[in-house]
């Protein structure tokens, strides 16, 4: 339900002032506060490829600069191709002695890090630069779970944990402020739960970054090469040191006094179930160090806190990260602590107040809260009989009707491996279609059937999206052409990065400029091609048999503008021309005499299609809110059950538009 | 039921991608930042908006904070069944988030099933109303239906109501303290195209609330 405005929408009316008003309190969820902090930070270039759950950090700093022109005379949102592509970006602008935000999500680290490596050792200096890595405890919104807390480690990656969204906003300025003194690229963490948490924040005054910078040549710190590699590593522990000294000034951290002689130290979202689920169980004497910069540690601050302790509760969401460094610390100084972490609390998925509580219950040996208990076992009782939601292609997706058109010319997969890749696509492993077989990364699959296809006989068919292509998937495919790999490439070219929310990417301006994947695949020398429609699902089988009849590489682009966005654009069409007066056709598919073969359920799986029971009978019914009208179903019913209406069969036609 | 100033009230929304279950938490918490609430911490889901999935979110208020910080609102998350308050747009999705809820729940349910993909393809059962009603009634009496997709449909000719009428009827349980109607009113023709019918939406789910919960 689109009804709130500032949410996703174009075409706002009423003007969302909270990143712009010059003082007061607003609620803002921890993404926002980033942004606002950023602009009280004097940030004046941000460069980010989507991903959750970061990806509406970027949708905030457009909405800004489109409501507020006079924000775009000195600020720059880039979407760039991909995140190493984004890292360098914001060290080019901070070598000019700009401030420059880079948010990721947690793989997106994974990309960065090799640009990172070295932008850490040469430093941001003359400027500033940030990053902000948002976590995925739990997976919420992502294809894996990692601990890329210990990048900080490896990168030298001083890494501030905020808990609020008021400590969102304010720790992303001190951030900017150590990374201009120190000359250290910061990272200010968030996770799933809190970039994604409301609370209130109080502002501060704005400043305008930079409009312009240059770049002073410094040959020995910028060419991390030898001899300058040594040097600058060098250089980077004592950056890094005179931070940590500087730690105790910065109020990163903070202790909940307590006279007990078991304590806590715990950071970012955890101390807030630790905090409530201390007072579940009515231990209030428990001191808590809430720690929030997590890399460097203040390592005076933590023995000084664990000399008055018999026992220290380690809580923290992932692998053991503080754990073994504070054991580290314990060892060192020889104070005699026991450390509980990891035997206590689990090393993977999110934390919550009911599992930390009832961890602390059993270190504290108390007996657990009862109303929660008897909330859980009650759950339990029930919890086997709750169908599964998973999310699934929209209604009229045409990568659905692709898969559909695979399930077809594969006899169901039949001697087929599928390799998967990351996109809405990723969804093809699940139920009903079941079309994706294997995942690892952003262009992955490709390169995982370029090997795979010299060992096995099956047929291979791997995934990519548009805007993976551009991310990392040209290398591949080159390679590919150059062995002349055994496989088949479908390219799904939806015009849109859908997956992350469609945002106004670099993908846009290129299509503007007449960009084409198949121009591309032509020039890198690809050698069986054919641009397919999925909406034409027959047509689509043949080929894809044709493909798979051939050796070598063979690669079907399937041209067909993502399904919502192309129903809002035709929606909107629609309307003006009806506001116009004019008559339009108003096309609808129905079903009469189904026969329950499942075709359109189980192989096409559309969401628009329901089962119902009518005076005791069963049928499909199509939900003519949900259809979006792309006939699919229409093609694909064996028995002609599903019929095309048209309302003003002489009014305008009205097309999905061509990509 | 009657709440303290320094009571955490914790509000449970559940629902499919597309219902608004985001757009009413945030109605929500605009609304007790008009009734000057102290703190207000609540987590919602973003990424899958718009693929079918059941989407849930976490509010959470304080009228009044403690001194002591060991008894404030920490979490953006809720406890274990510690929810005042279930809205729901859908009623297996009840079910789905059900860990958070106990014996001082109150809910309030719109009674429009949406079955997923899989039990349209007759490979999973969705389990019947009267089956939700049930298991529900395990934890009091405080449990609440309402056709509100069909009182959408039928008075605004539209489907998009459906989280209006659901907090009209929410209020009407008594499990949103602190917060009056007019902070709703205010915070709807700030932020809402369309402002009148929605709260219209939001009077009509008070009206058939009183009938329902009273009765």
């Amino acid at each position: 339900m689109n009804n709130l405005i500032y949410v996703n929408l174009g075409n706002s009316m009423i003007k969302d002032t909270r990143f712009t008003q010059s003082e007061g309190k607003v609620l803002m969820l921890g993404n926002e506060a980033l942004v606002r902090g950023c602009l009280e930070a004097g940030v004046s270039y941000v460069s980010q490829y989507p991903g959750t759950p970061t990806s509406d950090i970027g949708e905030y700093f457009h909405q800004v600069i489109r409501d507020n022109p006079e924000f775009g005379e000195w600020l720059v949102h880039h979407w760039a191709v991909n995140e190493a592509v984004a890292s360098s970006a914001c060290a080019g602008a901070a070598w000019t002695g700009c401030r420059t935000f880079n948010p990721m999500k947690h793989v997106g680290l994974n990309v960065a890090s090799d640009a990172l490596s070295v932008i850490a050792l040469n430093g941001p200096n003359p400027g500033g630069m940030v990053v902000s890595v948002g976590s995925d405890p739990g997976s919420l919104g992502s294809h894996q779970e990692q601990n890329e807390r210990f990048y900080a480690w490896m990168l030298h990656l001083p890494t501030i944990e905020p808990h609020t969204p008021q400590e969102c906003k304010d720790w992303v300025k001190i951030a900017f402020d150590l990374s201009e003194k120190y000359d250290l690229v910061m990272n200010v963490r968030t996770s799933t739960r809190s970039a994604h948490s409301r609370g209130f924040v109080e502002l501060g005054p704005l400043v305008p970054g930079k409009k312009s910078g240059e770049f002073i040549r410094n040959i020995p710190k910028f060419n991390s090469l030898p001899p300058h590699a040594i040097n600058n590593h060098i250089r980077l522990y004592e950056r890094i040191e005179k931070l940590r000294e500087a730690l105790p000034k910065l109020g990163f951290n903070r202790i909940v006094p307590g006279e007990n002689k078991i304590g806590i130290i715990t950071s970012g979202m955890p101390f807030g179930y630790t905090m409530e689920a201390l007072n579940q169980l009515a231990l209030n004497d428990v001191p808590v160090l809430k720690l929030g910069m997590i890399y460097p540690l203040n390592y005076k601050q933590i023995s000084d806190y664990l000399q008055n302790l018999e026992k220290v509760v380690i809580i923290e969401e992932l692998e053991p990260f503080l754990e073994v460094k504070i054991a580290e610390i314990a060892h060192n100084q020889r104070i005699d602590v026991e450390i509980l972490g990891q035997k206590f609390f689990p090393k993977s998925n999110e934390f919550s107040t009911g599992l930390v509580a009832t961890s602390l219950a059993q270190i504290f040996n108390k007996k657990p809260n009862e109303q929660m208990t008897k909330a859980v076992d009650y759950f339990n009782s029930y919890k086997e009989i709750i169908p599964s939601r998973f999310p699934t292609f929209c209604a009229g997706c045409p990568e659905r009707a692709t898969l559909y058109s695979i399930l077809k010319a594969t006899n169901n997969l039949a001697n087929t491996v599928i390799s998967g890749d990351i996109g809405c696509y990723v969804m093809s492993f699940f139920p009903p279609q079941q079309c994706s077989d294997l995942v690892i990364c952003m262009s992955g699959g490709l390169s995982a059937a370029i090997g795979m296809s010299t060992k096995t006989d099956q047929n291979v068919i791997a995934f990519i999206g548009d805007s993976t292509f551009f991310h990392t998937g040209m290398a591949p495919l080159a390679e590919a052409v150059g062995y002349n790999s055994n496989l088949l490439l479908v390219i799904f070219e939806n015009s849109w990065t859908a997956m992350t929310g469609h945002q106004d990417d670099v993908l846009r301006f290129l299509i503007n400029k007449g960009f084409s994947i198949e121009k591309i695949c032509r020039a890198i020398g690809v050698p069986w091609l054919k641009v397919e429609d999925s909406y034409n699902p027959k047509k689509l089988t043949n080929t894809i048999e044709e493909a798979l009849k051939i050796d070598g590489l063979k690669v079907i682009i399937i041209k067909r503008e993502c399904g919502l966005q192309a129903h809002r654009w035709r929606m909107s069409q629609i309307k003006s021309l009806q506001e116009d007066g004019e008559k339009v056709q108003d096309v609808s598919y129905f079903i009469g005499g189904c026969s329950l073969c499942h075709e359109c359920s189980r192989i096409l799986s559309c969401p628009a299609i329901r089962r119902v029971t009518t005076d005791g009978i069963e049928e499909m019914q199509i939900d003519q809110d949900r259809c979006i009208k792309c006939g699919v179903c229409y093609e694909i019913c064996p028995n002609g059950a599903i019929r095309k209406s048209i309302i003003n069969v002489f009014g305008e036609e009205v097309p999905f538009r061509e990509i | 039921m009657k709440f303290n100033e320094t009571d955490i009230i914790n509000i449970v929304i559940a629902g499919t991608a597309g219902q608004g279950v985001i757009t009413l938490k945030r109605l929500i918490e605009f609304a007790s930042q008009k009734a000057n609430i102290e703190r207000n911490f609540g987590s919602e889901m973003h990424g899958l908006a718009q693929r079918e999935g059941a989407i849930m979110s976490h509010t959470r208020y304080q009228k009044k904070i403690f001194s002591n910080e060991r008894r404030n609102l920490h979490s953006s998350l809720i406890c274990y069944g510690d929810a005042d308050l279930y809205i729901c747009f859908e009623p297996v999705e009840t079910l789905r988030r059900g860990i958070f809820a106990s014996n001082k729940t109150s809910f309030v349910i719109n009674d429009r099933d949406i079955p997923n993909i899989l039990v349209t393809a007759d490979m999973e059962e969705y389990p019947s109303l009267e089956k939700i009603k049930e298991i529900l009634s395990g934890y009091n009496d405080q449990v609440f239906f309402m056709n509100a997709t069909e009182l959408s449909l039928s008075n605004f000719n539209s489907n998009q109501q459906v989280n209006l009428i659901m907090l009209g009827f929410a209020i009407i349980t008594g499990k949103l303290p602190f917060i009056e109607v007019d902070h709703y009113e205010e915070v709807i023709k700030e932020w809402l195209r369309d402002p009148d019918l929605n709260i219209k939406a939001l009077h009509l789910g008070m009206e058939k609330g009183k009938g329902i919960i009273s009765a």
